[in-house]
């Protein structure tokens, strides 16, 4: 390859870690507020919740996120042509089109969300129960609510719990957003995909796997930069 | 090019799935979404439906060179989208070119997220079960490659030898067919353009693939390939339409045929392969 | 007058009773160490009377208001949540394991509460705080963390805390039991000195010497009964029953 199609190429892929940068931004978005919410829900003293929670968290994290990330793809035109779905469901998706790029976008970035949402959620619930009880104590008998004490003085000290655990998800998110390609959704590693036939080189590739790498590394850094800032008390 | 064994699995899984995430709805999907199995029908409406909408959606993999795939602008050419191009020119309708996941065509097909399959497919049973396909409009032979200064010569040198083949492909089931399949290993990968890197690195002796694709890339990457003589069969491309779609299916056809009276299919066959190798009549 | 009255309290988890017909009155201004060995339900007591633990049976009266009752059906009544608040106001609650926040600093651990729970202003809150603090000699760790100071410290930044909001009525679980011995020195001596201002106490403690210094009476629990009571002359003397005088004999210093 000359210096001049590494050029174009590179231009190319620099282009398209947008979409994957915006992948990754809304998934996180979503994907954190809705895993607190889940992580709520399955500490629900109302069993039956807890148990759908459960059941909820059992299908995202057991099944593969590129094979979500299909279904979602395929949910509506499935339950639209289902002869047991009720009229009302059928008018209400009826007005989706699903060639459209809005479509093929938000259906994706639904997958993200509810897959990432229940390991967020675990995470989440590990480090709310790894509070001491005191800790709600001390605040019942200060007078605080329950959610004073919640918003006060427990989140506080999960944040910093989970921020070790989170960071974990969030870089495996960085890499997890090149599934996307299978839909496809034009973002980095979709293009790199198509232009080493085009090439007939493999370096498109190595680009994409060049930005991951830069991309992780920043979050690294900025983790490592946070948890510090965390460090003020033990 | 590529079968659709895996399509049915996938579809057979997705539709499993669903059943798990939309419980709300009760049940599984009927099973009568799966397959367009309906007889042409007497009402129609196929070719209405894409001239009023202006636009005809094709659906590739767009990366299979020089059919249909990606240039280095990101844009979507190839022979199949050169001759589908000037179809829509003369229907006065609009070419969208919807990359899709090759796994799941079938499915896009028939929920209606494209109109037809135009990628250099080749024709087989299941395809022909699964789509209404038009008539062939090209040959291709599938064809051995090998190293310039490989000792291989002709195609009964390959006994004892390692050969690359595309996974899921109709290359592939041509290979199992093959009477020296058993005194061969394969090396079975997702596409041609990484077999054919692999061979120069050692990986494999030969690759076995589509002569279209082949000679593309010897020629316009300047590859010191040699293709042995001979070949072991020959298949034929046509372009996939839902089974219930006849009167788009007819148009396009007799579009083509059209093309090929005035010359113009030969100009684009010639731009990409130098001749016209075309099969319509 | 009265501060908190507990009358036929009983309290049980699952099959096992901790507390069993509990009558027991605290009035202003009076300090009242509960002693007795550990299982005897003294901690579950404070735990009942501070809302800690749901109390099965009996009548819980805090600064004349009723925190629970029971009904003629012999089941447990608790007022609604804003009465359980309002008394909640009114108690202040030490713990043995201090339980400060430790994500906030020693002065915001003790404004924090007043704040966001009585809606007083920072400025006023800081105020108080700082005053607290200095009540504890511990003006100068205003803006250090818990995790920075020593359990002594510690114990005195949660009692300055409890102080924060002007409870009518303090208790304490245990204040010295987590803290080593040369430690437990200061947090006596500063419950000795709000004894002296007139605050009212409930000391569940260990600290015989303490208990018989600073009480103006001591209870004796055991097997979630009030065994004996009485001034700490009493009780630390003669007149104690057999099984206080018992109890106490293991403790060398009032050996009888």
């Amino acid at each position: 390859m000359t210096n001049e199609q590494i050029g174009t190429l590179f231009q190319l892929m620099l282009q398209y870690a947008v979409p994957t940068m915006k992948i990754f931004a809304l998934t996180l978005l979503w994907s954190i507020p809705l895993g607190m919410i889940v992580a709520l829900l399955k500490m629900c003293r109302f069993k039956p919740i807890s148990w759908i929670t459960n059941i909820y968290i059992l299908i995202m994290r057991g099944t593969p996120l590129l094979l979500q990330l299909i279904v979602a793809q395929y949910s509506v035109p499935y339950i639209i042509r289902s002869d047991i779905c009720p009229e009302f469901i059928r008018s209400a998706l009826g007005g989706i089109d699903i060639r459209s790029e809005a479509y093929t976008f938000n259906m994706m970035l639904i997958a993200f969300v509810l897959n990432y949402a229940a390991y967020f959620a675990e995470i989440f619930r590990g480090g709310i129960e790894s509070i001491p009880k005191g800790q709600y104590e001390a605040a019942g008998a200060l007078g605080f609510t329950r959610s004073q004490t919640f918003f006060r003085v427990i989140l506080p000290q999960v944040v910093k719990r989970v921020v070790p655990a989170s960071s974990n998800e969030i870089i495996t998110l960085v890499k997890d957003t090149s599934l996307a390609s299978a839909i496809p959704y034009m973002e980095i590693m979709y293009i790199a995909k198509k232009q080493v036939p085009t090439y007939a080189s493999l370096l498109p590739l190595f680009m994409a796997g060049a930005f991951y790498f830069a991309f992780a590394m920043v979050l690294t850094v900025l983790f490592s930069f946070i948890e510090k800032k965390l460090d003020y008390y033990r | 090019m590529k079968n659709s064994i895996k399509t049915r699995i996938l579809s057979g899984i997705a539709a499993a799935a669903l059943l798990l995430t939309c419980a709300g709805c009760g049940s599984a999907p009927a099973a009568t979404t799966t397959a367009a199995s309906a007889a042409p029908a007497a009402n129609d409406d196929s070719l209405e439906k894409v001239m009023s909408a202006k636009k005809l959606v094709l659906g590739l993999d767009a990366s299979f060179p020089p059919m249909g795939f990606t240039n280095e602008s990101n844009e979507i050419v190839g022979f199949d989208i050169d001759m589908a191009q000037e179809v829509c020119d003369r229907l006065g309708i609009e070419l969208v070119k919807q990359p899709i996941n090759w796994d799941n065509k079938e499915e896009d097909l028939n929920l209606g997220k494209i109109d037809c399959i135009w990628n250099g497919m080749s024709i087989n049973a299941a395809r022909a079960e699964a789509m209404n396909l038009s008539d062939p409009y090209m040959q291709n032979e599938m064809i051995f490659v090998v190293p310039g200064n490989s000792d291989i010569k002709q195609i009964e040198d390959l006994s004892g030898k390692t050969v690359g083949v595309q996974t899921g492909s109709t290359a592939q089931e041509i290979l199992e067919a093959w009477e020296l399949y058993p005194n061969v290993t394969v090396t079975a990968l997702e596409d041609n353009v990484t077999l054919l890197n692999q061979m120069e690195l050692g990986f494999s002796d030969a690759v076995f693939l589509d002569s279209v694709v082949a000679h593309y890339f010897i020629t316009s990457n300047n590859k010191d390939y040699y293709v042995l003589p001979g070949n072991l069969d020959a298949e034929e491309y046509a372009i996939g339409f839902r089974k219930a779609d006849q009167a788009l299916r007819d148009k396009v056809q007799e579009t083509l045929k059209a093309m090929k009276a005035d010359g113009k299919l030969a100009e684009i066959s010639t731009k990409w392969f130098g001749s016209d190798v075309t099969t319509i009549k | 007058m009265a501060m908190l009255e507990v009358s036929r309290l009983s309290k049980s988890f699952g099959e096992l009773t901790v507390l069993k017909d509990i009558n027991f009155t605290v009035d202003k201004g009076e300090v009242v160490a509960v002693i007795g060995p550990s299982g005897s339900g003294k901690s579950t007591l404070l735990r009942c009377v501070n809302q800690l633990e749901r109390a099965n049976g009996g009548r819980i009266t805090v600064c004349g208001s009723d925190m629970m009752t029971t009904n003629e059906k012999g089941k447990a009544v608790f007022a609604d949540t804003d009465t359980l608040r309002s008394i909640r106001l009114k108690t202040g609650l030490v713990f043995q394991n201090f339980n400060l926040f430790p994500h906030m600093t020693v002065l915001r651990n003790i404004t924090e509460a007043p704040t966001v729970v009585l809606g007083m202003s920072k400025t006023d809150a800081r105020a108080k705080a700082l005053e607290l603090l200095k009540k504890m000699g511990l003006e100068a760790k205003a803006d250090s963390y818990p995790c920075e100071l020593s359990g002594g410290q510690q114990q005195r930044v949660s009692i300055a805390r409890a102080l924060a909001l002007d409870p009518e009525i303090l208790f304490f679980d245990e204040p010295t039991s987590a803290l080593d011995p040369e430690l437990t020195g200061e947090i006596l001596k500063v419950i000795k000195e709000l004894a002296n201002d007139g605050m009212t106490m409930v000391i569940v403690t260990h600290e015989m010497a303490f208990a018989h210094d600073v009480a103006d009476r001591v209870v004796f629990m055991e097997d979630g009964y009030i065994v004996d009571e009485g001034t700490p002359d009493k009780l630390f003397g003669e007149e104690a029953s057999e099984r206080v005088k018992q109890f106490l004999s293991r403790f060398n210093n009032f050996g009888a």
